[in-house]
């Protein structure tokens, strides 16, 4: 299936509080995504191949949201009704940090989809960090909009530029966005309801799903799990019962893509560690840092799927595999680090890391083990070893060097 | 996992406006069980560093927990239990089903979960049996909360078993109301017969003497048998304290109390569909909470008294009663909305004792049913499956470094090994319940005669 030439799956939005919609895959489809919704907060998400052209009965439909949705949607009212009324005094001040690098197509979609989501003015601020630009296309994006601003950090590196954000910001809360996601309208709303329900929490997450399935690049990484589209509220705290390794295995929190801090709490942890999320070679790592400082400093990390936004995934399989070595690698970077700088929590990471190597060595070996429905392309997984292994090699040292060595040519 | 941690068993009732959970001092979190209205829907752990908690969060945490319970409960379809053995059911009617649950904007205030007063169900009387020996404490602890139901049975019944000192029938004696048998035949099998000959109520109950009743417990019983392909039914089992690492791995790691939230019925069908595999009767619930119709009795169902605590299959008696009743065309269910509270063993030794008898006592019932049957899916669950399941066990053992929940598990395989000498022992000791040689109860010599009489007729 992964060896087929073209593969194309369309997207449809299901919304719950309509009639069920007509699923009709086109004729150049190879499969179906669904998006599901009640009342605009997402309750599920589903995938699958289907020989276009197709239609999904609205008998096949309903199953499957049942399959998908149906605990969510029971879920999702019972909170509505036993939720206290909250009635926040007030909105938080937000900035919301896009840090980009030359992609200034990207991230003209993404400031459009924010200027949707609502209100963007007074305590509401949009941050374009302009990530070493060899151009000045970026600057001209940002100006199109009147309440960007615009400020341009010029040593090369994702957490360099996260940093800088966190110095220009002057809100309570600081989110940041990849310039290839774009917001969905709730997004806003929802991260104001989620801080008012939890005005302690250090960090806010929300789901990331495919803004687009049509490459077989981005088929296979959103089978292979994508970004985790859990759609539960969880509010987690500083231990998980059942979950020894716990705040280890950073990943279960969310994602870079979408996530929002409290900047005082980003303040005292003393910001990003910039030797992870440096671009090529160690473009990774930075978020699960982050995610595991807050947690490990005793602060809440809340789970919100009504914070939805959209990820353009890689197109070319090249840079999808790519893109799964630098995982394994930005994962371990960041595992080294912690390892260096707690003793204490050592016992839990060589326990997770053991879990790690046992778990992928369980994808590679999925398709011969057991007769199991879910399929990763070997050479995925292959690649993301050999990056967490080289990681696990002392590259976060090395990358800590490279970055000593960039801060002095830029000082 | 650090079994020395204790916790708190906590239960919230969502009819009640949510309040927040407080910290409980000295404990490593507390296990919520979340209810509506007196049935419980979900259980989950929240450790103390996430405590105190505010109410929007228990209302966050709650309304996950119990999601597909309540599902269950309003529409069925699509969040049905899978039965032990077989698949995920696939929902019939997704449409309708989808269409009927988009319907229900308050799925909490739509759950009826009270009992509905149907004709027929008032009439059917229930006797509540307690089977005990040599644990007067437990056993009060156990009639003080059935005294505290909101219903009254026709009768309950104290069934003390082969007893070495009066002690029982003292602790019986404070609670006025409570009818007192002894049954000098050792062993559960003989007791629970004992009761089955005794008791009036058109329904029998049984409680473990170290347990203690939800006080909704006697009121939902009669409830559960509106099916009348329904013969026996069991009920959930939740812990009364987590206080010791026994206690524990025996909730955490063992599960053998755990069936889930959702109502589960083995029916006809179900046993002819496993029945060339092996069906998992000891995953129908637990002895501790069962109800029986007496009309089984009447039927010629007995508990086998080679099997149960006393004898020498030290576990099984209840399983094996329930491969019976499906064999026979009847059904049994499993319905969480009956609740009891089980106090758990508190020491390590008890526990491996208890494991070890548990599986001697399982591969003594595979045996015999085996030996009645003649299935090969009983043989089959015996040298295959059994086997199998230990390797996977012992290689978790190693993998673990022998932590002391998996250390128990040696204990259970030499239960099972020595469970294979059953096989001997089945001809030789011939089942002693068979209808018509049952004896009727007799008071044991160390007990006058006159007392005996004395606590029938009250």
């Amino acid at each position: 299936m992964w060896n087929s030439a073209k593969q194309r799956y369309r997207i449809f939005e299901i919304e719950l509080a309509d009639p069920l919609p007509e699923i009709a895959v086109p004729a150049d489809c190879s499969g179906m995504a669904a998006v599901i919704r009640l009342r605009g907060t997402p309750v599920g998400f589903f995938m699958e191949p289907m020989r276009g052209p197709a239609t999904l009965g609205s008998s096949e439909l309903a199953s499957r949201i049942l399959r998908h949705a149906g605990k969510q949607i029971v879920s999702e009212r019972i909170y509505r009704e036993k939720k206290p009324l909250v009635a926040p005094a007030r909105s938080p001040a937000i900035d919301i940090a896009i840090c980009t690098h030359n992609r200034p197509d990207a991230l003209a979609a993404c400031l459009k989809s924010l200027f949707t989501t609502g209100e963007i003015h007074g305590p509401i601020r949009v941050l374009v960090i302009d990530n070493a630009p060899p151009d000045d296309r970026t600057r001209e994006v940002a100006a199109a909009f009147p309440a960007v601003r615009y400020v341009l950090e010029p040593k090369p590196g994702l957490d360099f530029a996260r940093n800088r954000a966190i110095e220009e910001a002057e809100g309570e809360l600081l989110a940041f966005l990849d310039d290839d996601v774009t917001v969905d309208p709730g997004w806003l709303e929802r991260l104001q309801d989620a801080w008012a329900a939890n005005p302690d929490a250090g960090a806010f997450l929300g789901p990331i799903l495919p803004m687009e399935l049509e490459t077989r690049a981005q088929i296979v990484f959103e089978r292979m799990g994508g970004f985790g589209k859990s759609f539960e509220r969880i509010r987690y705290g500083s231990t998980l019962p059942d979950v020894e390794t716990y705040p280890v295995g950073a990943g279960i929190f969310g994602a870079g893509a979408n996530m929002v801090f409290r900047l005082d709490v980003l303040r005292k942890l003393g910001g990003f560690d910039d030797a992870l999320d440096t671009g090529a070679p160690l473009p990774g790592g930075g978020d699960l840092d982050m995610f595991y400082r807050v947690a490990r400093a005793g602060y809440a990390l809340v789970r919100e799927p009504g914070m939805l936004v959209f990820h353009q995934h890689r197109r070319e399989y090249g840079k999808l595999r790519r893109q799964m070595w630098t995982w394994g690698l930005g994962a371990m970077a960041y595992i080294t680090k912690s390892w260096r700088a707690e003793p204490e929590q050592r016992r839990k990471i060589r326990q997770w890391v053991l879990w790690w190597l046992v778990y992928q060595m369980g994808k590679l070996l999925a398709p011969v083990l057991r007769r199991s429905s879910k399929r990763w392309p070997w050479d995925m997984v292959l690649a993301e070893i050999v990056g967490g292994i080289v990681g696990l090699c002392g590259e976060y040292v090395r990358s800590r060097r490279r970055v000593e060595r960039l801060r002095r040519r830029f000082a | 996992m650090n079994w020395q941690d204790r916790w708190k068993p906590v239960s919230v009732e969502l009819a009640d406006p949510l309040e927040g959970l407080a910290c409980e001092p000295g404990y490593a979190g507390i296990r919520t069980v979340f209810f509506w209205k007196g049935v419980a829907l979900g259980h989950c752990w929240i450790a103390a560093t996430q405590l105190p908690l505010a109410p929007q969060h228990l209302a966050s945490i709650a309304s996950g927990t119990v999601a597909q319970a309540v599902g269950d409960y309003l529409v069925a379809q699509g969040f049905q239990s899978a039965l032990p053995g077989l698949p995920e059911p696939t929902p019939e009617n997704a449409e309708g089903t989808l269409k009927s649950l988009l319907a229900i904007e308050r799925p909490l205030a739509e759950l009826n979960l009270e009992p509905e007063p149907k004709s027929g169900c008032e009439s059917r009387t229930v006797s509540i049996v307690i089977c005990t020996r040599e644990r007067p404490d437990d056993l009060a602890r156990c009639l003080a909360s059935l005294e505290a139901c909101t219903e009254r049975p026709v009768e309950i019944l104290v069934i003390d078993n082969a007893p070495q000192s009066d002690a029982t029938r003292l602790a019986v004696e404070r609670f006025p109301d409570v009818k007192y048998y002894c049954e000098t035949q050792r062993g559960l099998s003989a007791a629970r017969n004992a009761a089955l000959a005794h008791a009036v109520g058109d329904i029998v109950a049984f409680i473990d003497d170290d347990a203690i009743a939800h006080p909704g417990w006697i009121g939902r019983v009669p409830h559960a048998f509106d099916d009348p392909e329904v013969m026996v039914v069991t009920g959930l089992v939740l812990p009364a304290e987590l206080e010791t690492p026994a206690q524990r791995i025996f909730e955490e790691s063992y599960r053998f109390f755990h069936h889930g939230y959702r109502r589960r019925k083995f029916d006809v069908a179900y046993f002819a569909r496993l029945k060339d595999k092996g069906v998992p009767v000891w995953s129908i619930g637990a002895g501790a909470n069962m109800a029986i119709r007496r009309s089984a009795y009447e039927q010629g169902f007995r508990f086998d008294t080679r099997l149960g605590p006393g004898v020498f299959g030290g576990c099984g008696e209840d399983s094996e009663f329930w491969y019976r009743v499906l064999a026979r065309g009847w059904s049994c269910v499993y319905d969480p909305s009956l609740c009891i509270y089980h106090h758990h063993r508190r020491e390590l030794r008890d526990l491996r004792r208890l494991i070890f008898e548990y599986m001697k006592g399982h591969v003594a019932a595979l045996i015999l049913q085996f030996a009645n049957h003649r299935r090969l899916g009983d043989l089959r669950r015996l040298l295959l499956a059994l086997p199998l399941e230990y390797g996977m066990l012992l290689a978790r053992l190693v993998a673990s470094r022998f932590a002391v929940d998996n250390r128990i598990l040696l204990r259970g395989a030499a239960g099972c090994f020595v469970g294979l000498g059953f096989a001997f022992r089945l001809h030789r000791t011939p089942d002693r319940a068979v209808a018509g040689q049952i004896r009727l109860p007799i008071c044991s010599q160390a007990q006058p005669a006159e007392w005996n009489q004395n606590a029938t007729n009250r």
